[in-house]
């Protein structure tokens, strides 16, 4: 049975076209429109996907797509168990000691999306109010220390539902992503009710395990190539609606 | 007559010495297994506060947590089940049908989708927080398998104490509350005790609801401080102590219950 399976892995990996090419395997958290989701025909697509592709294109890399859960993405990235991680993943400084991170390849901030009716502008306008986030983003470490009753969700779609139902007074999250539900799923229910001012540019990268600089190197030669050729700018465009 | 004598005696030959489970010596498998928790509990964050003591400090309001919706959702199912139960073994046609469908419907689906399905799909409709949302999805789910255990418990006892009590006057009800079950209630007691020890490990699972229990509280330390082996480890101890501190107790009061079976 095993000699079986490695004899068809050969055949499989012999005569298979792009064998020379490196395969990168990306973990991505698909739950995250419009940068990385999964579309009705279950394919994993989006910004992130179609700007990694590009780039792999640029570098002579395979990308491969694994959806992952957020929560775990990155123990999965320190046990090896995939390359790197393409998830909206923002730089930080604690995330930079347990990890290496790519060029940037998309600038966000921290949007915060209330109900139409609110008139909330600022999170210390919702003190003691429950304000959602997904669990271990920026989003969620935004909202320490500043009053508001911090809840943490699996994935941020659940935290939107739990907002247009009035369970919580609003969610914070970067704004492609916002504008994803505040303008066009939700947008009779909910809105952006502001950009939170964080006093920190954030900007995503592709994390790979601390040390892999082969994998690192291939990646960002890839991104600074898209970047140069503008190929990023009709990315924004097709999937974000604005260049 | 002789022949059980001898039947013993063969079979006596014949039986490896399995320990009993009963024998209780100073070497259990219950205290080997607390010594080692409590010893890790307390060792871990001594030989290295960074990060098991800030686990242990991070964790307490989940423990709370969860043990508030142990306590609310078993006494809820408990109510539930003892009206299932009784609903199940209901000569009234209508009152079994419902508490059978109640049953069979709610044994079918995991637990896990009736708690996505109360919160997130019949939120839309009925607007519950999510401690409320979490606490009746677990009774109702727990209800129907308490139902099977009150029905069960009501069965073992003999149906001649129901004619005997029909015939002394009593009517249907009066049998029920003053003769079945103050009998049944030892039957009942000890797998009620076992199901609450399973609700208290399945609360893990309301941690998707965003309710910020024990393994809630543990993924959100996780996810910032990317120490998830450290913070499982300590989560796992953590529901380990509590469960083997509960089963010890349900042991006990298993004894004292059957206390008069073993006259």
């Amino acid at each position: 049975m095993l000699l079986n399976l490695l004899a068809f892995f050969l055949f499989f990996t012999m005569f298979n076209p792009s064998y020379a090419e490196t395969t990168i395997v990306f973990a991505t958290d698909a739950t995250w429109p419009p940068m990385e989701f999964v579309d009705a025909q279950k394919q994993i697509v989006g910004y992130a996907i179609d700007f990694m592709t590009a780039a792999g294109k640029e570098a002579g890399f395979k990308p491969v797509f694994k959806n992952t859960a957020w929560d775990g993405i990155f123990a999965g990235l320190a046990d090896g168990k995939y390359d790197a991680i393409v998830s909206s993943v923002s730089i930080t400084e604690e995330r930079k000691k347990a990890m290496d991170f790519s060029e940037s390849y998309f600038t966000v901030h921290q949007a915060l999306i209330v109900a139409k009716g609110s008139t909330a502008k600022n999170l210390s306008d919702l003190k003691g109010q429950k304000v959602g986030a997904q669990i271990g983003t920026t989003g969620y470490f935004a909202l320490k220390d500043t009053g508001v009753e911090a809840k943490s969700y699996d994935e941020i779609g659940l935290a939107m539902e739990d907002l247009r139902v009035g369970r919580i007074a609003a969610v914070v999250c970067d704004d492609p992503v916002a504008t994803n539900y505040a303008l066009h799923k939700y947008k009779e229910s909910l809105k952006i009710g502001a950009i939170l001012e964080t006093g920190v540019v954030e900007k995503y990268g592709v994390a790979v395990a601390k040390g892999n600089t082969v994998t690192l190197a291939l990646i960002n030669k890839g991104i600074i190539a898209v970047k140069a050729k503008g190929l990023n700018k009709g990315l924004k465009k097709k999937w974000i609606g604005q260049e | 007559m002789p022949e059980p004598k001898s039947f013993k005696t063969e079979a006596k030959d014949h039986t490896p010495p399995v320990p009993s489970p009963d024998n209780h010596g100073l070497i259990s498998a219950w205290t080997i297994a607390l010594c080692v928790t409590i010893a890790l509990i307390i060792l871990l964050p001594w030989m290295q506060p960074d990060p098991y003591l800030n686990i242990l400090r991070f964790i307490p309001d989940g423990i709370w947590v969860t043990f508030e919706i142990t306590v609310l959702s078993i006494s809820l199912a408990i109510v539930i089940g003892l009206l299932t139960g009784l609903g199940r073994i209901s000569s009234n046609r209508f009152i079994n049908l419902i508490a059978s469908l109640y049953v069979e419907v709610v044994r079918g689906i995991p637990l896990l989708v009736q708690l996505f399905y109360i919160y997130y799909a019949l939120g839309r409709f009925i607007r519950v927080p999510d401690l409320v949302a979490a606490v009746i999805a677990m009774a109702f789910c727990y209800g129907a398998y308490m139902g099977e255990v009150f029905r069960a418990g009501i069965k073992s006892i003999n149906y001649g104490q129901v004619e005997a009590s029909l015939s002394l006057g009593f009517n249907h009800r009066q049998t029920m509350v003053y003769v079945i079950l103050p009998q049944a209630w030892r039957t009942i007691m000890p797998p009620v005790g076992n199901e609450f020890i399973a609700l208290l490990k399945d609360t893990s699972l309301v941690s998707i609801l965003a309710v910020a229990d024990i393994l809630r509280r543990g993924r959100e330390y996780a996810a910032e401080s990317f120490n998830y082996f450290e913070t499982y480890t300590m989560i796992a101890l953590i529901y380990l102590l509590i469960t083997l501190i509960l089963s010890k107790l349900i042991a006990i009061m298993e004894l004292r219950l059957s206390y008069y079976e073993r006259r």
